[in-house]
């Protein structure tokens, strides 16, 4: 494996710089360009051998894209993907069949990762007979072995896949991608359409496979809990970004960035001490077509920088926010808040409620206490809410943009070395925060 | 590499340098070599043996242009059809129990190969019907005429009425053509309009349709929007120039059909195979190496073949109308015995000799009526939606 040079220092299996893929959004027959869907925007990691590497997040953040941009089963956008030293992105057709022995896949879904005209073994089989073995009986033979060490039995080879549990499909899926004994596997949420206790049988499956074949392994998952069981590391992506990396155990001991800790705050926890850290994320994941300026994260995080010159009370902050995000996306309805007045007892119908009760029903909506404890953010705030019961929603959303900006919307945050030893991409970290922005960056949108 | 003392090999094992070239299954091995032979025998006919004279002198066969096609036709569905549902007994028992619940499929399918069989098989063994002019007008077999009706009547006149013979189960037209040759060979055009145009439109629309869904963006466009204006051309129009300038002729009919009826049936296909092509099976055949020839024979095509079957069925008697339609209007084969003509020439005597017109109409009635229902029943068998359910 590690042949010239590198000493002590192990090489990595597969090395991701600045991967990039976007999808474009074309209209008409002349297939235009009008937008583009940025699933994965500049990521970087890398897989050692024998490790198991975690690349979780939400769903539609772009796990499952990267892992298929980086297998070129989707050409990506931009970047480089190289596979032992070698540049993966440029192989020619002949190079990448090669490669695509080494590196194999393991699917989600167990019922469409399977041909349903085909007999599982003749699945299993496929890779064997793309690769050039043409002798039906040798195939069959290596198949049935294999289906009998991943727990099935050698009769399996002809039956249907509409035949077996999930469960056993996702085994047949295992058998499939070792079939060509490959160095790397990806394996994309391979447990997430299972049940809990199949699930802890195929990820001790995987476990033994990887010991017995030192395979690398790409593990991704939106499931904190089973990445903690079976990752050596972990890469956190959101929106199309990593926002922090590092080894399992410090990731899960001391998160450094709020999306993190929101994903932890997910697991159920029996350890009493962990009790409370409860972390709910407001608002929807944003749309990838059109990402959030600054900081992705900024539209959700619980601990989004305060603005300069201001003290909030951190939860009441990210109400505000919560209101200008709502603001920014021009998707704040007033009748719906009227409505909400009238139930609330306020008023009689939704004609008759006042300006003044209008804007209390707007407070409401976001939990935003009915006096801000700092007074000057009061007053500004009194300000843009008069002129959104007036009508003005784009004076109440530029006023509050220009009194309440804070660095997480203007200022995209790299990934740095956290105190805690391991990177994250998150402002909290930077030496200078709460003195004067610096502006030597130029904001990214 | 070698396996020892029966141990089975191990995928580990495998030595993947001394690998390589082609693996080819056995099934398109032999249907290769069935097209070599095939290609011989049709280097033979066109380059060797005079255009008078007979293909296989012993059965004095001339295998005409059509009956070529119609081998052809016949070797992919051994190959493609009756070959698959031997070797994947399970799922044939599975379908036919599917299709077994359909009564009315049952009894079409049996009068079909009937059909087929008699038309084909048949016709090698039975002379062609003559021309004889006093055996006009004879009516079939316990049905009666006026005596003056037959030029003169084969069997007895009792009471001044004809009777019908077994000589003449069907009776004859009037040129004493005997009705139930006419129909055996009948059969045999039906079959062959129906077989040969229909394979080739699926052979077209599954090719189109299966490639432009995987490959989707520009080669997409291109043949749908090509298919778009294949579906706007007047078909018929072009039949009727090619019968002004080489006059009808069955072989031209069905390359007309076949060539130009495929679009309706690729955008269905088309439909399914973007379906089947968004699923994890062919990313992971791809993720295997497989090539796009690979995954769109291996997997796109047997997973659209349901929608090609039931739209081949279907479409097959529209076919066989379409050329009883043209030969009714006499713009058919004018060597060729097809009930559309049979129906017309008995149409100005119908008053006097309905048979004629009839007995041909009805077989053509039921062949469709019995396709329809085929079609109908194998949509209801092959509903992947039922299937996994057993």
């Amino acid at each position: 494996m590690s042949d010239d040079g590198a000493v002590g220092e192990e090489r990595p299996v597969l090395s991701v710089r600045n991967l990039v893929k976007h999808f474009p959004i074309t209209e008409g027959v002349l297939r235009r360009e009008v937008g583009r869907v940025r699933a994965v925007d500049g990521i970087s990691f890398d897989v050692y051998p024998g490790e198991t590497l975690g690349l979780v997040g939400e769903s539609g953040c772009g796990k499952s894209t990267a892992a298929l941009s980086l297998l070129r089963l989707e050409e990506p956008t931009d970047g480089e993907v190289s596979y032992r030293g070698e540049s993966v992105t440029d192989y020619d057709s002949g190079e990448l069949k090669a490669f695509r022995r080494e590196a194999q896949m393991i699917f989600q879904d167990p019922t469409s990762s399977f041909d349903p005209r085909m007999p599982v073994g003749q699945s299993v089989a496929e890779p064997l007979l793309v690769h050039g073995m043409a002798d039906r009986r040798r195939r069959r033979g290596i198949v049935e072995n294999l289906l009998e060490r991943v727990g099935l039995s050698a009769s399996d080879y002809d039956r249907y896949p509409h035949e077996f549990s999930g469960g056993q499909k996702q085994r047949i899926a295992i058998a499939r991608a070792l079939v060509v004994n490959p160095d790397l596997v990806v394996a994309d949420e391979p447990v997430s359409a299972l049940d809990v206790s199949v699930q802890a049988e195929i990820l001790g499956l995987l476990e033994d496979v990887q010991d017995e074949f030192g395979l690398s392994i790409l593990f991704i998952s939106h499931d904190m809990a089973v990445v903690r069981e079976v990752c050596d590391r972990v890469a956190v992506m959101y929106l199309g970004e990593i926002v922090e990396t590092g080894p399992t155990v410090d990731i899960f001991e001391e998160p450094q960035h709020p999306y993190t800790r929101a994903l932890l705050a997910s697991v159920p926890s029996i350890d009493p001490r962990r009790r409370g850290e409860g972390v709910e994320l407001s608002g929807d994941v944003p749309s990838p077509s059109n990402p959030p300026a600054g900081c992705r994260f900024h539209t959700r995080c619980p601990e989004i920088i305060q603005p300069e010159g201001y003290d909030f009370d951190q939860q009441n902050w990210r109400a505000v926010m919560d209101l200008r995000v709502r603001l920014e996306q021009g998707t704040l309805d007033l009748d719906a808040a009227r409505e909400f007045a009238v139930a609330e007892g306020e008023a009689t119908d939704p004609e008759a409620v006042t300006r003044e009760e209008l804007a209390r029903a707007v407070r409401d909506e976001f939990s935003i206490p009915p006096e801000l404890t700092d007074h000057r953010a009061e007053r500004v705030l009194q300000d843009a809410l008069s002129s959104l019961v007036d009508g003005e929603a784009d004076a109440a959303r530029d006023l509050l943009a220009d009194e309440f900006e804070t660095i997480c919307e203007r200022e995209h945050p790299d990934l740095r070395d956290t105190e805690a030893g391991h990177p994250a991409a998150c402002h909290l970290h930077r030496e200078a925060v709460e003195a004067d922005a610096v502006r030597s960056q130029t904001p990214e949108d | 590499m070698a396996t020892e003392s029966g141990d089975p090999e191990r995928f580990e094992d495998v030595d993947w340098d001394e690998l390589g070239g082609l693996a080819v299954p056995r099934r398109t091995l032999a249907f290769v070599a069935s097209l070599v032979a095939y290609a011989l025998l049709l280097g033979y006919d066109y380059l060797l043996v005079a255009e008078d004279q007979p293909t296989i002198p012993v059965a004095g066969w001339n295998v005409t242009a059509v009956d070529w096609l119609f081998l052809l036709t016949l070797l992919a569905i051994v190959f493609y059809g009756v070959v698959p549902l031997v070797v994947n007994r399970r799922l044939t028992v599975h379908y036919w129990h599917q299709f077994r619940k359909n009564r009315a499929a049952v009894v079409s399918l049996v009068y079909l190969l009937v059909i087929f069989v008699v038309g084909t098989v048949g016709t090698a063994f039975i002379e062609p019907p003559q021309l004889d002019t006093l055996a006009a007008y004879q009516p079939p077999v316990y049905s009666s005429v006026p005596a003056d009706v037959p030029v003169s009547c084969a069997g007895e006149v009792v009471d001044g009425r004809c009777q019908g013979t077994w000589a003449h189960p069907f009776g004859t037209t009037g040129q004493g053509k005997d009705i139930l040759k006419m129909v055996v060979f009948g059969m045999e055009v039906s079959m062959q309009v129906g077989l040969i145009a229909t394979f080739i439109t699926i052979v077209l629309a599954t090719a189109v349709g299966t490639t432009a869904a995987y490959l989707g963006g520009y080669v997409d466009e291109v043949l749908m929007r090509y298919v778009d204006i294949q579906l706007t051309f007047p078909t018929f129009f072009l039949y009727l120039l090619l019968v002004y300038l080489f006059g009808g002729s069955l072989f031209l009919l069905i390359l007309i059909f076949g060539l130009t009826g495929w679009g309706a049936i690729a955008r269905l296909v088309r439909s399914e195979a973007l379906q089947r092509s968004e699923e994890e099976f062919v990313r992971a055949a791809k993720g295997a190496g497989a090539s796009t020839p690979y995954v769109i024979w291996r997997h796109l095509v047997p997973n659209v073949s349901n929608t090609v079957i039931t739209a081949a069925t279907l479409l097959i008697p529209s076919l066989i109308l379409a050329e009883a339609a043209l030969s009714f209007l006499g713009l058919g084969d004018p060597t060729v015995p097809s009930w559309g003509r049979v129906i017309a020439d008995g149409r100005g005597d119908l008053s006097s000799a309905w048979w004629i017109s009839t007995i041909p109409g009805f077989f053509l009635f039921f062949t469709i009526l019995a396709f329809n229902f085929l079609g109908d029943a194998l949509r209801d068998a092959l509903d992947p939606r039922q299937e996994g359910g057993e």
